[in-house]
């Protein structure tokens, strides 16, 4: 292939992108969906169910206050300390539970494979970000709390390429 | 006049010929690293390079955490490969605890791991493309990745450091209609990728600017011991998914490519060759993947090994990756030794750079599919 005819193919290859859709997500307006609730674990058969590995849940009505979650994050970020709470649960003699600190945590997802009793999940929400250090630690009644998440954007595939449509 | 200097610094004379130019320790595209070259005019003359500005002391780390405890850390040294650079680890380790590890997740490490290599390598090839100045190069594989990421979202949970791959299998097995959103995806993906080659490795102009340029011929590429893309770009049919089969990679149909001209061109054009072998080896995994089953052995929840040592090696993006773990009976490994393709590769940095043209330092560099911070470790 000559000089010549090989400059023009890449230019044409240039040019027939000018057909192609735009595949650039709008992140603010539009957010990419993700499968599921997030990231679960099921320890009966020890397989996790896939998910999106984002901002934790804890179950309040679950946890017993085991910190087995918090010796599982030992040696990865120590992201997870156990602080008291003023609940009184029946399976939570000492009142205590996770908080995380999401200045820290690398969201492995070894916390929820390490809870034996379905107390702690992970979801879909990935907007973390804080004008302080402090506001990135949340405690467990912020943690209880289902997040708000609005995401539908999903890649679609036509003739002219594919969009996030 | 003479004037007395500090111990440990020199003067460069201004009547000499050869000047010392310190390349970095900047961030090329991927880590810091520094090249010391020696230039006469614009020939090189010398290059000495000074890796270690990323080390992260991650095979010390390894030692104070158990086998599970390692995962999330060790895959940090190349987070867009991260299911290849914790599969040596895992096959490891399960030799280690004696544990057979379920059909179906054997063939959904082989389809993870084969999608992380062409994301590592479309972001590579971005990276080739911008250091090259070839912009357009540097904006499809960075969209066309997205694609792959997405599924691997979808798959593992995250875009990058996936934490996927534990001893004993897969965290979790993939969602209800992963075959089909794989298999429309990687067509996809191998008919975009097939596009590149009118505009970046039929372009007459990248074939001047790197063939010829940092010439390894085959018996060097065996005698330094480099591997990966640029052994198999020198001549040499060395490829671990073939030679060495590991998890289901014997019961699949995997092609090696290789070329002969051992310059930059060819080391630029094999990594692209994978990926389209990578769309073929997950094409057929996908079709000969269990339909339903186990996917992880449940261990107990802090494994111990047995007095015992084990070598595994993989093909990662870069090359052969190998892990040396020794175990003394205890939850943590005695010591965790990582063999990695990049630190191999580096070796020819000095040999390929001499005598070429100072301009020509980034087409070489980059084509060594050398990742700094897997170097350092």
């Amino acid at each position: 292939m000559g000089t010549a005819t090989g400059i023009i193919k890449a230019l044409n290859s240039g040019i027939k992108h000018l057909a192609v859709k735009r595949f650039t997500l709008r992140y603010p307006e539009q957010k990419l969906k993700f499968v599921g609730d997030g990231y679960q674990f099921d320890p009966t058969t020890g397989v996790g169910i896939a998910g999106y590995k984002g901002r934790h849940m804890l179950f309040h009505d679950k946890c017993t206050g085991c910190q087995l979650c918090a010796i599982a994050c030992e040696g990865v970020a120590e992201a997870i300390g156990m602080v008291k709470v003023q609940e009184d649960w029946k399976q939570n003699k000492k009142a205590i539970m996770p908080q995380i600190d999401y200045g820290k945590c690398v969201f492995c997802g070894l916390c929820v494979d390490a809870c034996p009793f379905y107390a702690l999940y992970m979801t879909n929400d990935y907007e973390l970000s804080s004008f302080t250090k402090e506001a990135l630690i949340y405690t467990p009644a912020q943690l209880q709390v289902k997040p708000f998440v609005q995401q539908d954007a999903e890649i679609v595939f036509d003739a002219r390429g594919a969009t996030h449509g | 006049m003479t004037t007395q200097l500090p111990p440990g610094l020199q003067l460069e004379k201004l009547n000499e010929r050869i000047m010392t130019l310190n390349v970095g320790p900047q961030h090329p595209g991927s880590g810091h690293m520094r090249l010391i070259i020696k230039v006469d005019g614009d020939y090189i003359v010398s290059c000495d390079p000074d890796p270690g500005y990323v080390h992260r002391g991650e095979e010390k780390m390894a030692e104070y955490r158990n086998y599970i405890q390692n995962i999330p850390h060790l895959e940090r040294p190349v987070i867009h490969d991260s299911c290849n650079v914790l599969y040596p680890y895992c096959l490891g380790v399960e030799e280690l605890l004696g544990v057979e590890v379920p059909e179906r997740a054997q063939y959904l490490r082989v389809i993870a791991s084969e999608l992380n290599r062409c994301v590592y390598i479309q972001y590579w090839l971005a990276i080739y493309g911008i250091f090259l100045g070839h912009s357009t190069m540097f904006m499809w594989p960075a969209g066309d990745r997205e694609l792959l990421i997405d599924l691997l979202e979808k798959m593992t949970g995250a875009r990058v450091t996936h934490a996927y791959f534990v001893p004993g299998g897969i965290r979790n097995d993939v969602p209800a209609n992963f075959e089909d959103m794989c298999l429309k995806r990687v067509n996809y993906f191998e008919k975009r990728i097939k596009e590149y080659a009118a505009i970046f490795y039929d372009n007459p102009i990248l074939i001047s600017r790197t063939s010829g340029a940092g010439v390894l011929s085959r018996d060097d590429a065996i005698r330094l011991g480099t591997t990966g893309s640029t052994l198999r770009a020198s001549g040499v049919d060395f490829d671990l998914r073939k030679k060495e089969p590991y998890d289901v990679y014997g019961e699949l149909d995997v092609h090696s490519n290789v070329l002969k001209e051992g310059d930059s061109y060819a080391r630029s054009k094999i990594p692209w060759l994978d990926m389209l072998e990578s769309c073929n080896i997950i094409r057929q995994a996908l079709q000969k993947m269990p339909k339903s089953g186990s996917v992880r052995v449940k261990l107990k929840p802090n494994p111990k090994g047995g007095n015992d040592e084990v070598y595994k090696r993989v093909e990662s993006g870069r090359g052969s990756l190998g892990c040396y773990i020794v175990s003394r009976s205890k939850p943590e490994p005695y010591r965790v030794k990582m063999s990695v393709g990049s630190f191999r590769n580096l070796i020819c940095m000095p040999y390929l750079l001499k005598g070429e043209k100072l301009g020509n330092m980034p087409a070489v560099y980059w084509s060594l599919n050398y990742w700094p911070v897997e170097a350092d470790r």
